[in-house]
């Protein structure tokens, strides 16, 4: 069992944790599962739905933009970067693990802590994948809000992060 | 016609996993949001300030489990209640910017100092988003 359990991806054993932590909630609050089941069942198809559609958007960007396209960008170090980094996250697809080596690369290659945090903060915020979800729930008002704001909120967390690090340095800072 | 097969070999692989793990956060989002009473929601808007609000549905964001997509049914009930757009805003960015499992991703790999601050960072910038959608939460919706 224990075997098992190990051999599974991570998103697997989250999904299997969320079933059960559902399941546990539904005993010990008595939720009408006929009834929750039927008065979700156009919103649970249409997130499927779009899903399926956030999938097609996330496949074609994979094969369209090379590996490298974030390492490529993002080597200079000065503020403008921020921008670009914040940019670059929001186009990158994929769940914030599957980006994980892509910074440390960039991290490798001597791009700094501050632009590490636009880029996460873009590509973690909002991205491709989300259009369909978000037009589709709340409009594309919403979504392009949702964009201009990623677009600021990116820059700015590099910033603060500078503005932090000058009161509480990285370690490797220090030693250096 | 190659690279076609490719991309549909990989738009498989992903879409049954994808959809597994949606599907199951689905399922914890609509269980969790019939668990949500419009009283309370009443009882938090009439009582609790709206900076207040957003640094809840920024925490609450934060802490969080499962795949970003999940949000969204919690989200929908909670627009229909008349909840804040800025605690929208709050929640859906909160939710994605740092998480437990990744706050321990990041400092395995860049030191604890990282995630420490980017955490307080995520904070502050989320606060910032809420803030300014609730004060432009006319022209969003």
């Amino acid at each position: 069992m224990l075997k098992w359990w190990k051999s599974l991806g991570p998103d697997i054993k989250i999904a299997i944790l969320l079933i059960g932590i559902s399941g546990v909630l539904m005993l010990f609050y008595s939720v009408d599962v006929k009834q929750l089941f039927i008065t979700n069942l156009a919103l649970t198809i249409k997130i499927l739905y779009l899903t399926v559609v956030a999938i097609a958007i996330t496949t074609v960007i994979h094969f369209l933009v090379p590996v490298d396209f974030a390492e490529k960008y993002l080597k200079n170090n000065s503020l403008l970067y921020l921008f670009y980094a914040t940019l670059l996250g929001t186009l990158t697809p994929g769940p914030v693990y599957a980006i994980y080596p892509i910074v440390l690369e960039l991290r490798r290659k001597g791009v700094s802590n501050a632009i590490l945090v636009a880029f996460l903060t873009g590509q973690t915020i909002i991205g491709p994948a989300r259009a369909p979800f978000e037009i589709g729930f709340f409009g594309l008002k919403f979504y392009l809000f949702r964009i201009l704001l990623a677009l600021v909120m990116g820059p700015v967390a590099g910033l603060l992060y500078i503005a932090f690090s000058r009161l509480w340095p990285d370690i490797k800072e220090i030693k250096s | 016609m190659i690279k076609a097969v490719t991309m549909l070999k990989y738009f498989q692989s992903q879409l049954w996993r994808t959809l597994f793990l949606v599907g199951a956060g689905v399922l914890f989002a609509v269980t969790l949001s019939s668990l949500i009473r419009l009283e309370a929601v009443d009882v938090l808007q009439e009582k609790v300030a709206l900076p207040l609000q957003i640094i809840y549905g920024e925490l609450l964001g934060f802490i969080s489990p499962g795949p970003r997509y999940i949000m969204y049914p919690i989200l929908i009930k909670l627009q229909e209640f008349g909840v804040n757009m800025g605690v929208i805003i709050a929640l859906i960015s909160g939710h994605v910017l740092i998480e437990p499992s990744t706050f321990l991703v990041e400092a395995g790999f860049f030191g604890y100092r990282f995630p420490i601050k980017r955490f307080v960072v995520s904070l502050i910038v989320t606060f910032l988003a809420g803030m300014a959608a609730a004060a432009l939460s006319g022209f969003v919706c």
